[in-house]
């Protein structure tokens, strides 16, 4: 038996809303593709019981004030029909998109470049909400969606965005992701307790496992209401919290969890351990989205292959300032020799391939055409230049003072020693062991 | 926007799926004469439709490894899919109904087989969906105690649907064991689908990923907080 399509729908402005096929189905509605005027988009419908005013309220409000940015597929009309019918329309997810349980469960496969783009445009996404005084209220694995060879994000559910401290909000969260003080009973979501839910879907991409999940939650046989409630609300410990080793992840359970600790830089791991630590008793202290937007792009630029394996690490910067790229998570060999170049207050490693976007050069987030890209001499395989994609000269200042200019369409030497000057900023190559 | 063209790093990420605890899912279905026709058609079709929806909720929690099982019970109770199977891979074959309704029988093999082992130290609570038309030929309590004697059994989430006017609510209610939940009515076949399509969904959703509780409310009973049921159909009674 199969349920039948809903009829006579309509846009609050009248044009008629033709269900096509059910796409799926969660506690609050069903979502569906629709056509509406010959174009395609994706209509919520809730069940007739499960949207209050106050749900109808968010809705119409998150119309009127439109996306906080591209990454949102938000609802762009009202729908109603027959009887108390109510829903929304949002553009429709294209199929590279795939959910985070796809990819901590390796149903899809993604990379490292992907993964931290993934994960910092989600903090940017999140940025952007908070900006305009909203919070989402419900940020877990279940309302984002990624492309895992880019790392484009869609955040989707929209539906629960609510202004920031109204209190208005008919869904608690995801259980593992909600703010302790949630589980706990204490509050409703706010952009603080958004923090928490980023954090926790933050580690889960980039760890593949829980920051709360060690040695407790292995010793709970029967994982129901009341141990969530004890692992995730009343006596929440980190796995990697630096004082309290009570709680760290099992072997043979929480694998992932230690693969990847020897993975990602401790620029990083130090915003988690913030998160979970002091972030889990004090909602001020957890890390805003710029941070871990900042971050996360930060450790993007600092990935270099393995000189031995090619296995692609993520270097430390103080490693790379004390001129050694150290050794490989994944085979113990040397990283290096790693290029590699100082950019104001940042660092990027500069493997083959790299590419340099406005946004290094002196326009932050700006990552639309690449700036510069690293590429072998044409007659030396050995050397890298760095090509001026650009509109605008460089300058090399030689280590003996010489100053050579690099037009657009040609390419500046890496050599340790040398620096470049892009205009709006200056760096300075260096070669580690 | 992608970064790093060709730079040598599209290298698959290391590590294996999350860590994901098993999830029991075991119908115990009457198959007694009561059912010959239309209502074990109708039964058939119920949980064929769950299927598609009990994937995705499946697929969406990857803290649960979802296993589903099947026990039909007449003058004896039997497994209909004895091994526990992951959901993706259940293909449903149709049960035809005769003879008594040996209900506790069906309470007794479930419970043995909720015992550690065959069951692991750790897993998400099971949920155990009991649907039946009538009243139990066999001694239930003793099906019962078996089934409540076992940690799990008493872990488990107990859902009951009755359908047609001829089901025993009272052993349907001692089954739940549930202090605000009634049994599920489903007079047709319609609401039937939907009855198993909640139990499958969003009952499997809760044990997934047990709900906290609502602001300000009290600890919920039971170890896991069910979600409201379907509202009651107002068609009529179609057999």
């Amino acid at each position: 038996m199969t349920l039948s399509l809903p009829q006579s729908l309509h846009t609050r402005e009248g044009q008629p809303v033709a269900c096509r096929r059910l796409l799926g189905e969660g506690g609050q509605g069903r979502v569906f593709e629709v056509t509406v005027d010959g174009a395609a988009h994706a209509l919520k419908l809730y069940h007739p019981h499960m949207a209050p005013a106050a749900q109808r309220g968010m809705i119409e409000r998150a119309v009127q004030g439109g996306p906080p940015s591209a990454h949102f597929l938000w609802p762009t009309h009202v729908v109603a029909g027959p009887g108390d019918a109510f829903g929304y329309l949002m553009p429709l997810r294209p199929a590279r998109f795939r959910s985070v349980p796809d990819l901590v469960t390796r149903r899809v496969t993604s990379t490292f470049p992907a993964i931290l783009t993934a994960a910092a445009e989600l903090a940017s996404a999140f940025h952007d909400l908070h900006a305009k005084g909203l919070a989402y209220c419900d940020i877990s694995w279940g309302n984002v969606f990624l492309d895992p060879q880019s790392g484009e994000v869609l955040v989707c559910d929209n539906d629960n965005v609510d202004v920031d401290g109204a209190a208005t909000a008919t869904v608690l969260g995801t259980p593992r992701f909600m703010a302790p003080e949630i589980v706990r009973g204490e509050v409703g979501p706010s952009v603080r307790t958004d923090r928490f839910s980023l954090a926790v879907l933050l580690f889960q991409m980039l760890f593949n496992g829980h920051p709360l999940d060690g040695a407790r939650e292995a010793k709970v046989r029967s994982l129901d209401g009341p141990a969530l409630e004890l692992l995730y609300g009343t006596r929440p410990i980190y796995v990697f919290d630096p004082k309290d080793a009570s709680n760290r992840p099992v072997p043979g359970i929480h694998d992932n969890v230690l693969i990847f600790r020897k993975i990602w830089p401790s620029s990083l791991q130090r915003l988690f351990a913030t998160a979970f630590t002091d972030g889990l008793t004090q909602p001020g202290r957890r890390p805003t989205e710029g941070e871990w937007r900042d971050a996360l792009f930060a450790t993007r630029d600092l990935l270099h292959p393995c000189g031995a394996c090619a296995r692609p690490n993520a270097l430390e910067v103080d490693a790379l300032r004390a001129g050694d790229a150290g050794a490989c998570w994944s085979c113990g060999g040397s990283v290096g020799p790693v290029t590699w170049i100082e950019l104001g207050r940042g660092a990027l490693a500069l493997p083959l391939g790299r590419a340099l976007f406005p946004h290094h050069l002196g326009a932050r987030h700006d990552f639309g055409a690449p700036a510069a890209q690293v590429e072998a001499h044409p007659a030396d395989a050995r050397r890298r230049g760095l090509r001026n994609l650009g509109a605008g000269a460089w300058t090399i200042t030689r280590p003996d003072g010489a100053l050579v200019p690099v037009p657009p369409g040609r390419a500046a030497a890496l050599e340790p020693g040398f620096a470049l000057d892009f205009g709006r900023v200056r760096g300075h190559v260096h070669r580690t062991r | 926007m992608s970064v790093d063209g060709n730079l040598p790093l599209e290298m698959e990420l290391p590590g294996g799926p999350l860590s994901a605890r098993p999830l029991d899912f075991i119908f115990l279905l009457d198959a007694s004469s009561s059912m010959d026709g239309a209502k074990i058609q109708s039964l058939n079709q119920a949980v064929e439709a769950a299927l598609p929806a009990m994937r995705d909720v499946a697929r969406d929690n990857p803290n649960a490894a979802v296993r589903v099982r099947a026990i039909q019970f007449n003058s004896g109770a039997y497994w209909h899919i004895p091994t526990p199977t992951p959901v993706e891979q259940v293909a449903w074959t149709p049960l035809s109904a005769s003879g008594s309704t040996a209900m506790g029988r069906a309470l007794s093999m479930c419970a043995a087989q909720l015992r550690t082992p065959p069951m692991p130290d750790r897993a998400l609570p099971p949920v155990l969906v009991l649907i039946s038309d009538g009243a139990p030929t066999d001694d239930f309590r003793a099906g019962l105690n078996a089934l409540m004697a076992e940690p799990w059994g008493k872990k488990a989430v107990r859902i009951a649907i009755a359908i047609g006017e001829g089901a025993d609510l009272a052993v349907l209610r001692a089954f739940m064991g549930h202090p605000e939940l009634e049994p599920l009515r489903a007079n047709n076949a319609e609401t039937l689908v939907q009855c198993v399509r909640w139990a499958s969904t969003a009952v499997l959703q809760a044990a997934s990923a047990p709900p906290s509780r609502a602001l300000g409310a009290p600890a919920p009973s039971g170890n896991v907080a069910l979600p409201a049921p379907p509202p009651p159909a107002s068609a009529a009674d179609v057999w």
